[in-house]
């Protein structure tokens, strides 16, 4: 067949290595081991299941008025995705640096003629498209049980809903590595993930809620203290797709479409980006400094 | 090939490596030994660039502390045991690491060739005996074929016939001119493989030195147990140590290597210690146990 | 063979006569001509200019005749009753809002304006002390002016017994009627509009039939009584009002057999009715994925609300301020309405809820005094503090209202159906691309990944 080498090639000279190769194996491993994992199977089903579920009780003998109820099947999955999709991406993040550490299998891997960086991108993409993929496995599922209840109405605020809870994963994914590579123990990493999923979820805004009251934020500040948080901001973005505006986020909504007008996409996506962004580049930072493995 | 210029590494205040130096030229072959807790594996983790440390190394004239990726591709690195995702299957765990050291499949399929390992690429790593496991070690550190190999206790876990294997295909690898590094508990595989000896201690080098002279009679080593009244144990491995013997206690005696024409060394060496010897017995083809510190 | 290149001749002279674009002179001197009561065909072709009709005659341009306005003013004026305008296309009115440029303006009545396509102008038609007048099946688009600068698509000032029916309306202010009384409002089409439609000082109507979707509000009655509101659908109208139907102090309003949907608020009841023996009857109606179902003053009173459908909106019913709706009725004859939030049982299958449905929402009762919290609607948050408020009674609110006998099933509702249904086909064709891209990259990622045995050889 193909040209075979005869004999090993014997070669002392350091080679020059693509540095986004190196990287690029990490990522199709962790993607291998995510695919052949229960959990990756789990979360898909799960997610599928609910999404489903979800879409249909929303429609729930709509009959012919069901195209109208597209709004509030989406309202119905944005509860689930803000609960589900962080918990995903944070636990995966938490499990891959982690992971590798207690099982000894890290200080091997760094054995390798690779840097610390191209582990951690590497294994950081090779999740982001796992869980990528399981998300849109669950949503297309989604949208086919959403085509057959209720017709094509909301396509294009169906595809932004799609995009920004990948935004949402990869944002979240970017968290749970960080945690894991400041963590020895994936025990320890995972504990980390589910505290920052509960504040994400619940506290932050709890919290914010009792502020605003016991406090009389204004408005603004409300609508600036929420927008911090990546959940909210995907929350909202998703609305403004489907609406055009925030009215229907109250007084807090009002102001933000009236003081950011168009640009409020581009703000509450860069909420989104700048979860992604910072949390991995510290971790980058974080794991490169470390003393040891 | 390898050097080291005031190596130091410390957890907190524990300082593992004191000021390590030393000089390895190309197919210079070289073993570390010591007692647990020297330092031996501590301080191959720093010649590989995985651990931060004060001091200087180099591979190959690359620096391993600013190009740790480009020394890395010079150094193939067999750890104890081999530490990877036991799921994997051996053929993919291998195109995994022939990714990473940018090695393509002809190469990963001759360097299984090499260590038998042909026709087992369908098992999974966990299935594998703890020889397979470690042939499979040194398959992946000769992927792109390094003119340095660095192990670490590759034998220590593997039964006679294993150890036979992996000292056999060292044996090879030095003929075609490969530089040696590695740390070793058994006197027969650093008098065989071995052309110069490190001997460490708590961190520090003791001295540098040959088989020959830390075994003058280099044709074999055998262990002797020697039977001691049992308050006596620790000052006597005390004695042997300051004498140069390679000492292991436990609760059937003091087990000490020799080589096999100088098996009344220790004997004297008790005797100048004022330490009487009850009995002695000489344990053919006996693992030498870990000694202890 | 002459004759024929004749015919073909002339015809083509014709053609060109007919592309080039006339005066609206020609026009008027046909009308002149025209004994009155008789019908004037208007010759096929584009006219510029302005026409006023004061002779009671049939204008029928029979789809192919289009006047020009040249963006000045009104297009058509009709000053005198008795006059039909049919047929027609008509364009290009003046867009300044404070002299009101209507494509067709009456100012008499027994006017019929009918099957005519109004384009680009700020108000379509405009009634004018025009009684018993017949608007039915133009296509009114307005400018495309922001909303603020728009004009009504249709309006009647003083005009009584008219009726609107048929006509499809998009990109105007309002669908609007002045101190009209009975009028008949029927299947009317209103798109992108304000008020789809809006009623002022305007009694006794009935209003049926009509679709409003996309409007800042679907139907607005202010200060009108007696009005029936029956067969209507809104659907996503979500301005910054956002009502579906919105009631200001009105008496005597019947509401039914129509859908709400998909609205910012399904129903909104601003202190109606607003005498004190009138009562609102909002009957059979489906109120479904709203942002909030039914909204109300604090104040709102004597309304009976009976046999609705409240399916899966965001909250079912709410007040703007703090208080509650309990001085409405909720059921008559022994039922109630359907919430499909009820989380009661029909033990004995008599189609009630063996328990009233009661509503009190932890989060809802704080919205209605902390507007800001609305900003958390639609997040775990909020279903955290529901769940507070289950867990500890002391926390729940009073109920807002009680519906002592909630149907236990959806009653069949004959409602129309609307007609926004689309093809599914780009729905499930996404559907499909996102599991089969997932899917593709899956194998292309796990494919290929080992070792082939047998193909190389090693020597």
């Amino acid at each position: 067949m193909s040209a075979v080498p005869q004999t090993v090639a014997i070669e002392s000279n350091p080679r020059r290595r693509s540095y986004a190769g190196g990287a690029l194996a990490f990522a199709r491993r962790e993607f291998r081991d995510a695919m052949s994992s229960r959990w990756f199977l789990l979360y898909t089903m799960a997610f599928s299941a609910l999404a489903v579920a979800v879409s249909f009780m929303s429609l729930s003998g709509a009959g012919s008025q069901g195209f109208a109820g597209f709004g509030r099947t989406t309202a119905g999955l944005l509860n689930l995705i803000m609960l589900i999709v962080p918990l995903m991406a944070l636990i995966a993040g938490a499990g891959t640096i982690a992971g590798e550490r207690e099982r000894g299998t890290l200080l091997y891997l760094l054995a390798q003629p690779v840097s610390r960086t191209q582990v951690i991108l590497g294994k950081y993409l090779g999740l982001a498209l796992a869980l990528v993929c399981s998300l849109c496995i669950g949503f297309g599922v989604s949208a086919g049980a959403l085509a057959w209840r209720a017709g094509g109405v909301g396509l294009g605020s169906y595809a932004t809903l799609v995009g920004m809870t990948c935004a949402l994963a990869l944002a979240m994914l970017a968290v749970g590595t960080l945690v894991s590579a400041m963590s020895r123990r994936t025990g320890v990493a995972t504990g980390v993930a589910l505290f920052v999923w509960l504040a994400l979820v619940f506290l932050s805004d709890l919290g914010l809620m009792a502020g605003s009251i016991l406090f009389k934020l204004r408005v603004q500040e409300v609508f600036g203290l929420g927008a911090l948080n990546p959940l909210q901001a995907f929350k909202m973005s998703v609305i403004v797709s489907m609406n055009a505006s925030l009215d229907v986020l109250g007084p807090a909504g009002v102001y933000a479409s009236q003081a950011f007008g168009e640009g409020l996409p581009w703000l509450l996506g860069s909420v989104i980006g700048a979860w992604t962004i910072v949390p991995l580049a510290v971790a980058v930072g974080a794991f490169a400094r470390r003393g040891s493995v | 090939m390898i050097r080291a210029e005031g190596i130091t590494k410390r957890f907190g205040r524990v300082a593992a490596v004191r000021d390590v130096s030393f000089e390895l030229a190309k197919g210079g072959s070289m073993a570390l030994w010591g007692s647990n807790g020297a330092g031996k594996t501590t301080l191959i983790r720093c010649l590989l660039g995985v651990m931060r440390f004060q001091g200087a190394a180099a591979i190959g004239g690359v620096d391993v502390r600013r190009c740790g990726r480009t020394a890395r591709s010079l150094v193939g690195y067999v750890p104890q045991e081999l530490a990877f995702h036991d799921d994997a299957r051996l053929g993919a765990s291998m195109m995994f690491f022939a990714g990473l050291r940018r090695a393509g499949a002809g190469a990963a399929a001759a360097s299984l060739e090499m260590v038998g390992l042909r026709g087992h690429e369908h098992k999974r790593v966990r299935d594998l005996s703890g020889g397979m496991k470690q042939r499979l070690a040194l398959a992946i550190a000769m992927l792109s074929d390094p003119p340095v190999i660095v192990l670490d206790e590759p034998t220590s876990n593997l039964d006679a016939a294993g150890r036979g294997e992996i000292v056999e295909a060292l044996r090879g690898l030095r003929k075609k001119g490969k530089t040696l590094l590695f740390a070793s508990h058994r006197p027969d595989e650093v008098i065989g493989l071995a052309d110069q000896v490190l001997v460490m201690e708590r961190g520090a080098v003791e001295r540098r030195t040959t088989p020959a002279e830390l075994w003058p009679s280099a044709k074999g080593v055998q262990v002797v147990r020697l039977h001691l009244a049992m308050a006596t144990e620790q000052a006597a491995a005390q004695a042997l140590r300051e004498a140069g013997h390679a000492v292991h206690l436990n609760g059937h005696g003091l087990c000490v290597a020799v080589a096999r024409d100088r098996k009344a060394a220790p004997i004297h060496a008790l005797a100048r210690a004022n330490i009487e010897v009850r009995d002695l017995e000489v344990l053919e083809d006996v693992t030498m146990p870990e000694a202890e510190s | 063979m002459r004759a024929i290149l004749a015919i073909v001749i002339s015809g083509g002279l014709a053609l060109v006569a007919g592309a080039a674009p006339r005066a609206v002179s020609e026009l008027a001197a046909l009308i002149d001509a025209a004994p009155a009561g008789t019908t004037v065909v208007v010759p096929p072709g584009e006219y510029h200019g302005r026409l006023r009709i004061d002779k009671p005659i049939v204008l029928d341009g029979e789809g192919r005749a289009t006047i020009d306005g040249g963006g000045e003013g009104d297009v058509i004026e009709i000053a005198c009753a008795g006059v039909t305008v049919r047929g027609l296309r008509i364009r290009g009115t003046g867009k300044d809002v404070s002299s009101e440029p209507a494509a067709i303006r009456a100012l008499a009545g027994e006017t019929t304006i009918e099957d005519n396509q109004i384009d680009d102008a700020l108000f379509g038609v405009d009634l004018r002390e025009a009684p018993n007048s017949v608007v039915r099946r133009n296509t009114i688009r307005g400018k495309d002016l922001e909303p603020g600068r728009r004009g009504d698509g249709v309006r009647l000032w003083w005009s009584h017994g008219c009726v609107v029916e048929d006509n499809r309306v998009d990109r105007t202010r309002d669908l609007v009627f002045w101190y009209s009384e009975d009028l008949t409002v029927a299947r009317n089409h209103v798109t992108g509009s304000r008020y789809g439609l809006h009623f002022m000082y305007s009694h006794s109507t009935e209003i049926v039939g009509n679709e409003l979707t996309g409007n800042s509000v679907g139907v607005y009655l202010m200060y009108s009584n007696r009005i029936r509101l029956t067969g209507n659908v809104m659907t996503n109208n979500r301005g910054a009002s956002g009502y579906g139907i919105g009631l200001k102090d009105c008496d005597d309003i019947t509401l039914e057999g129509n859908a709400l949907l998909a609205n910012r608020v399904g129903l909104y009841i601003d202190n109606s009715p607003s005498s004190v023996d009138s009562a609102g009857v909002i009957v059979r109606n489906l109120i479904a994925f709203n942002e909030i179902g039914f909204l109300a003053t604090p104040n709102t009173h004597d309304n009976r609300i009976s046999g609705n459908a409240f399916v899966e909106n965001e909250e079912q019913a709410a007040t703007n301020g703090r208080g509650d709706l309990a001085r409405n009725t909720f059921s008559a004859d022994g039922a109630g309405n359907f919430w499909s939030d009820y989380a009661g049982f029909d033990l004995d299958g008599d189609g009630r809820g063996d328990l009233a449905y009661e509503p009190r929402s932890l989060f809802s009762s704080l919205m209605a005094t902390q507007p800001n919290l609305r900003l958390f609607v639609h997040s775990p948050a909020q279903q955290a503090v529901e769940f507070t408020a289950r867990a500890l009674p002391e926390l729940r609110p009073s109920p807002m209202f009680t519906d002592p006998a909630p149907l236990a099933r959806r009653p069949a509702l004959d409602l129309p159906t609307g007609t926004s249904e689309r093809s599914a086909w780009p729905m499930a064709t996404l559907g499909a691309a996102l599991v089969g891209g997932a899917a593709m990259v899956c194998l292309a990622l796990t494919r290929d990944g080992r070792l082939h045995v047998g193909e190389r050889r090693i020597a």
